[in-house]
């Protein structure tokens, strides 16, 4: 107990550049950091440098609504997710830090009997995999919910939803923090502010990187750079098909115990949740233009509450506290990109979209493991980048109207 | 207690009013806020704080602070010192276990309680693992301030307005008054907008400025909008020219005990006394850069001033509040000690820039002054007044101080000792540190311990302010409920025009969409027997209709649908399936080719928005010579299918109905009923069609008419589950239901369509390519052994893993069969195939059945 009254440094403050590194990764959000502490636990592998140019979990790490869950669509993504939901489930106590993950449950709600299609094949897919996940009627929405407004007089009224009970929110900057705190300890090295300009490569092979604080040897470079990934593996000659748009979120002020339960509405585009501080936070879907300026708008204000007065009318008095807008990596199934590309030893974690964060352990896993073994492990192998030129998508975009 | 009228008060005394708090009445004037009500009743107490629960009071008046956080007719978050009272208001405390005044709560101050210190609980808990969720409940259930009626409705009614205007003034600080008076003398349209505060109003009207008030800007965002909060209205303001004069605030002073009750801000006096005739306390301290001001206010109010301190002219070292029960008692400066009720502090004032920050100025430290200050204004957005950065402060922090916890951040309980330790601990950068201890985040955002958390941060780093900077200044600037935002806007139910009809024949209804469409008249398989057996009428009038003309049209078709069109003759109709530029399937429907230069194109209900879209885009892309006419609300569309079909028909117009004279895929135009019309015959449900498309004021008529003349021919009314069936018995698709986003004409079953020899369409390049690797998956049809009929979105299981799924199945009367629509992997496609379905956790026979189930060859439909 006494520890915690103790100040310990959670890392040790940012020393000078090396000239060489065995790997060197691109971004300091969670799949970096992630990537970073994988390597080193389990893998031995510590001569590893984060370089991000900002402060680390600036990026989407820092912004995202911290949904966790893995009732995804397609059989690959659900395996695929739900091995990372049952590491976030041991990482407060692997990284001795509370990261507040709360399985609150998750409910996707069906207006239409289209969606209600899409919520039993997910359930179907999901039982399948061992993935708790079920369609609920209205009497057991109501039990789980009895905020939310069940009423038949409007214009959406809600017919069913997917339950999907492990499914929960987590903090964010505590996920960071504690990755970073334990790569850290391990031995990896976190600059932040040192932004990539450059990746060096011969033979189709990368040799190292340039930075606004000198250049690095590597052997190995893994590119975590979110919204940024088009820009940063452009650096290294590999064009990804990806686009960037922004998504943009919400708080109110913070309120009373309201909600124990995430409400999800694709119909409505938004989805809802209150966080451990009482606000009700709200997020919609990406903008539909590209962007790299982060800036909020006033409409999406207004669509936001206009949904979401339709599902909870009684939230017309709460205040908006404060907006905020992200970047978004998005691809053209809503599948991630994954692993090796044609330059050898230039790694990418991309395609992240509106749903990475979820992500972050199971990723950083596999990478540390494609890293250090030079092989693709077979969970991620779906995912690569490969598959935009043999037309093999793994598609998730029937779930992932509103996918976080 | 009152004092006598001030010069300017905001009273009228004549009308007096009366709201209750906490149950207990509370006497007002017209022009008292709830807080000026309460305070002069004797309350000093105004809400608890959001961590420790400590008391805390009125300390700035000017709506920027945590402190008199209120819920007000049940309304959480109404800053109650810029809340106009108002009779029979219902006023309660917010964040309270008991009172405000005995908040059972309060013990966490004490003993430190889950939050302390700052980081603790991400320290706490892990382990057992178990004990997580229980501390988490505990944790929730302490968090937040104010309350919602969980059951609540919806109760006021908002509006939103679009507003232009030459110049938009934004504070009516003596800058905006100043620069609104100057450009309207020049002659420009002027409006102000004040959050009610302002005393310098008066006589504006005249000079043709328009004052809205109380109102407050929520921001100035993208392309210079600016929305205005103004009670019910919301305004969405656009102007040629942007004054922002939102003044500077007070800023507090960082010492221990500086949140005790009975701590507050100059401003905060000068409108207890000046507006309210309030007496502020009884016996007052100073500590501020300008004092005089001050001293004039607590004089006016007969408040003894028992001691001041002049910040500009001998700074303190130390200055150390004490209290008791969270009341102030007594202030120490430099080792003096003096007994008090009151101490008005400040270090000065800091520019209220945010609006400016986010309409993208630079905000830049200025030494000389000790406050941020905004820069490089984008065009057209101009700063008036102090919020330009006139004013000053002075750097104020006490390290002599030694003692209890001083607060950085009101909102958060945020103190020096939190940052000191976050900044120890390596958040070693502003943003870092924000985030762990959470201060700028709360409700007052930022207005007032962001300068102070800033300078903190500089000292204890080694660094100084300008070099630390601001944080993003993120939007609302002022708090906006969500109501006002959501206005009266909302998607309306749709109803077709034949809808009454429906109803009158008592319909089960259901939702499609935002359509209201007939699931069944009772029995949908009655409903089906009279279609394959007499006729059936459907309503179908969802169906998206677009008019596409113009000497580009055919070409335009061509270049958007992998079909072939050119050789589509006037008169005729061709099924066409419409794709994405990655080849997948989008829609599908019907085009019809009215004259040389006119197209009918029908989509799906669903996506009739979507594809009116798409094509307007591409209009817009190509710059060909097209119009594209919506007329899906103008006209109404009635399907008539089944063997009598045809007899029905001839009995309601004069047109040559046989079968050579109307073919199968033609498209006439005939009165029927006597009502201009276009017919299809086309055949969605496998029988023997034609859709009659009319003009909506007209459908009940022909509706009526088709029941009337058609009774002894055994018409009957049919809906979309009847539909339904009757489609899957041909094995046609829903595009939405039977695809998605990754399905493709080819592996559809739909190759015909694709015309790949076409110059070029959308999505060519995607379907050659698909051409050639051969399908990954192909949709069938499947029967099931016995009477099951699985859910659609069931899976097709090999080996224990998802390996297809179901996408349509019914049980069809005709057939006396389970039948359905899946996707399954090539290998299992061919006729007669057998799958594996899951239904109900154990898994089903089915047998895969390549062509239609119902009249293959299609000679119904034909005849
Ligand atoms: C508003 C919002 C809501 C979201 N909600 C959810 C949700 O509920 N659930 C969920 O699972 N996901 C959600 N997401 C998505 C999720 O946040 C992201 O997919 C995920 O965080 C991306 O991985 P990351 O954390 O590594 O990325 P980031 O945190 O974005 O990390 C990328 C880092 O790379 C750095 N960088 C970029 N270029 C360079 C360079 N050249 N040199 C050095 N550094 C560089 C950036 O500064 C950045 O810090 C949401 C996203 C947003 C924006
Ligand atoms: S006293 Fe009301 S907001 Fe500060």
């Amino acid at each position: 107990m006494k520890d915690i009254f103790r100040t310990r440094r959670m890392w040790r403050p940012r020393g000078e550049l090396k000239r060489r590194y065995d790997v060197v990764v691109v971004g300091g959000g969670a799949h970096g950091l992630a990537t970073a502490y994988y390597l080193a636990r389990n893998h031995g592998i510590t001569d590893v440098a984060v370089l991000e140019k900002s402060y680390i979990g600036s990026g989407a790490a820092g912004r995202n609504t911290t949904i966790i869950r893995s009732n995804y669509r397609t059989p690959e993504g659900a395996a695929f997710y739900q091995q990372s939901v049952e590491l976030y489930k041991g990482l407060s106590r692997e990284l001795d830090f509370n990261l507040l993950f709360s399985q609150l449950g998750h409910l996707t709600l069906a207006h239409s009997d289209r969606a209600l299609i899409t919520a039993t094949e997910r359930a179907e897919v999901n039982q399948l995999l061992g993935i708790e996940s079920r369609l609920v009627g209205l009497d057991e929405i109501a039990k789980l919910c009895p905020e939310l407004d069940l009423s038949t007089e409007v214009t959406w009224p809600v017919l069913g939803a997917l339950y999907h009970p492990p499914g929960g929110i987590i903090r964010h900057d505590a996920v960071v923090w504690g990755l970073a705190r334990s790569a850290d300890r391990r031995g990896v090295e976190i600059h932040p502010y040192t932004e990539v300009t450059g990746i060096e490569r011969a033979n189709g092979r990368v040799t190292g990187v340039r930075t606004n604080r000198g250049e690095i040897a590597c052997d190995a470079v893994v590119s975590a750079t979110a919204g940024w990934s088009t820009l940063v593996a452009d650096l290294a000659g590999v064009p990804l098909p990806i686009t960037t748009h922004i998504l943009q979120a919400f708080v109110t002020e913070p309120l009373k115990p309201f909600l124990d339960v995430i409400i999800v509405s694709s119909q409505m585009h938004v989805y809802v949740s209150q966080t451990d501080r009482g606000e009700i936070l709200i997020g919609a879907e990406i903008e539909p233009y590209t962007t790299y300026r982060g800036t909020s708008t006033f409409p999406f204000l207004e669509y936001s509450a206009r949904h979401v007065l339709e599902l909870f009318p009684q939230l017309e008095s709460a205040r908006v506290l404060r907006q905020w807008t992200g970047l978004c990596d998005i691809s053209p199934d809503f599948s991630p990109i994954l692993g090796v590309t044609e330059v050898a030893g230039f790694l990418v974690s991309a395609g992240w979209g509106t749903y990475g964060f979820k992500a972050a352990p199971i990723v950083g896993t596999t990478l540390a493991e494609l890293v250090a073994t030079k092989r693709t492990p077979a969970l991620i192998a779906p995912f690569a980048l490969e598959r935009f030129s043999t037309d093999t998508l793994v598609s998730e975009l029937a779930a992932a109207a509103v996918s976080h | 207690m009152r004092l006598p009228a001030q010069p300017g008060e905001r009273l009228d005394r004549t009308r007096p009013l009366t709201f209750t708090f906490e149950g207990a009445t509370v006497e007002a004037f017209e022009g008292d806020t709830i807080a000026s009500a309460l305070y002069a009743g004797g309350r000093r107490v105004f809400s608890r704080s959001f961590k420790y629960h400590r008391p805390r009071g009125l300390l700035c008046c000017t709506g920027s602070c945590p402190n008199c956080l209120m819920q007000v007719d049940g309304a959480p978050g109404i800053r109650a010192c810029i809340e106009p009272a108002r009779a029979g208001a219902v006023v309660r405390a917010q964040n309270v276990l008991g009172s405000l005044d005995r908040d059972a709560l309060a013990v966490i101050g004490k003993i430190g309680g889950p939050f302390t210190p700052v980081g603790f609980y991400y320290r706490t808990m892990i382990r057992p693992r178990w004990a997580w969720p229980y501390y988490e409940k505990v944790l929730r259930n302490l968090a937040g301030l104010g309350r919602v009626d969980r059951h609540g409705r919806r109760t006021r009614r908002f509006d939103t307005e679009h507003r232009r205007t030459q110049v938009l003034v934004i504070g009516g600080s003596e800058g905006g008054v100043t620069a609104a008076r100057a450009a309207a003398a020049a002659g420009e349209q002027v409006v102000l907008v004040d959050e009610g505060l302002s005393l310098e109003l008066g006589g504006l009207d005249e000079l043709g400025i328009e004052v809205v008030a109380p109102a407050r800007a929520i921001g100035i965002y993208e392309g210079g909008l600016v929305p205005v909060d103004a009670g019910n209205v919301l305004l969405r303001f656009r102007a040629e020219r942007i004054v922002v004069a939102t003044g500077s605030l007070d800023q507090p002073l960082v010492f221990p005990g500086n949140d005790l009750v009975g701590v507050m801000l100059p401003n905060g006096i000068r409108r207890l006394v000046r507006e309210w005739a309030l007496r502020p306390g009884e016996r007052a301290v100073v500590i501020a850069p300008a004092v005089e001001p001050i001293v004039d206010d607590l004089r006016a109010a007969g408040t003894e001033v028992a001691r001041v301190f002049d910040l500009n002219e001998r700074p303190p070292k130390e200055i150390v509040a004490r209290g008791r029960k969270g009341r102030l008692a007594s202030v120490r400066v430099d080792g003096e000690t003096v007994a008090c009720d009151l101490l008005v502090m400040s270090s000065g004032r800091q520019p209220a820039y945010s609006l400016l920050a986010q309409a993208g100025a630079r905000i830049e430290y200025d030494a000389a002054t000790g406050i941020f200050v905004p820069r490089d204004l984008p065009a057209n957005v101009e700063a008036a007044g102090s919020v330009a950065g006139t004013s000053h402060a002075v750097p104020n922090l006490f390290p002599a101080s030694a003692g209890k916890r001083r607060f950085v951040c009101l909102c958060e309980d945020v103190t020096t000792k939190d940052v000191r330790r976050a900044i120890a601990e390596g958040f070693d950068s502003l943003e870092l540190a924000k985030r762990y201890t959470t201060v700028t985040m709360g409700p007052c955002q930022g207005r007032l311990c962001h300068l102070a958390s800033v300078r903190l941060y500089a000292r204890e780093t080694g660094s100084d302010e300008a070099a630390i900077g601001t944080t993003t200044a993120r939007p609302p600037w002022s708090p906006v409920t969500l109501g006002l935002l959501a206005g009266r806007g909302h998607e309306p139910v749709k109803h077709t025009s034949l809808h009454r009809r429906h109803e009158e024949l008592g319909a089960r209804m259901m939702w499609a969409g935002a359509w209201r469409r007939v699931h069944s008249y009772g029995d949908p398989a009655e409903e089906t027997r009279a279609v394959h057996r007499a006729v059936g009428v459907i309503d179908v009038s969802t169906l998206g209709k677009l008019v596409v003309s113009g000497p580009d049209a055919v070409a335009f078709l061509e270049r958007l649908y992998p079909n072939r069109f050119v050789d589509l003759k006037p008169g005729r109709i061709r099924y066409g399936v419409l794709g994405t530029d990655a080849g997948r399937i989008m829609d599908d429907g019907t085009i019809g080719r009215l004259s040389e230069q006119q197209l009918y194109v029908t989509t799906t209900s669903t996506g009739a928005e979507a594809v009116l879209e798409w094509f307007e885009w591409w209009n817009a892309v190509w710059r060909m010579d097209v119009e594209i006419v919506d007329v899906t609300g103008a006209l109404a569309a009635v399907n008539v299918a089944g063997p009598n079909a045809r007899e029905l028909l001839g009995r309601l117009t004069e047109l040559d109905v046989s079968p050579d004279g109307f073919r199968y895929l033609d498209l006439k135009e005939a009165p029927v009923a006597g009502t201009p019309c276009l017919l299809l015959r086309i055949g969605f449900v496998g029988e023997l069609g034609y859709e009659i498309h009319c003009p909506s004021p007209l459908a009940e008529h022909l509706w009526d008419t088709l029941l009337e003349r058609g009774a002894d021919l055994g018409v009957r009314p049919f809906g979309l589950e009847a539909q339904r069936i009757l489609r899957l018995e041909k094995q046609h698709i829903i595009v939405g239901q039977d695809t998605d986003s990754e399905s493709n004409a080819i592996d559809a079953g739909m190759p015909w369509i694709v015309k790949l020899d076409k110059e070029d369409f959308v999505g060519k390049w995607a379907l050659e390519h698909l051409q050639e690797r051969g399908p990954r998956e192909r949709l069938v049809g499947f029967e099931l052994d016995g009477a099951a009929v699985p859910a659609e979105g069931s899976q097709v299981v090999v080996a224990g893993r998802p390996a297809g799924r179901v996408t349509s199945a019914r049980w069809s009367d005709e057939l006396q069969r389970s039948i359905g629509l899946a996707w399954v992997p090539p290998a299992l496609a061919e006729e007669g195939s057998r799958l594996e379905i899951r239904l109900n956790g154990s898994l089903q026979p089915a047998v895969v059945r390549a062509r239609p189930f119902f009249d293959p060859e299609g000679t119904r439909l034909r005849s």
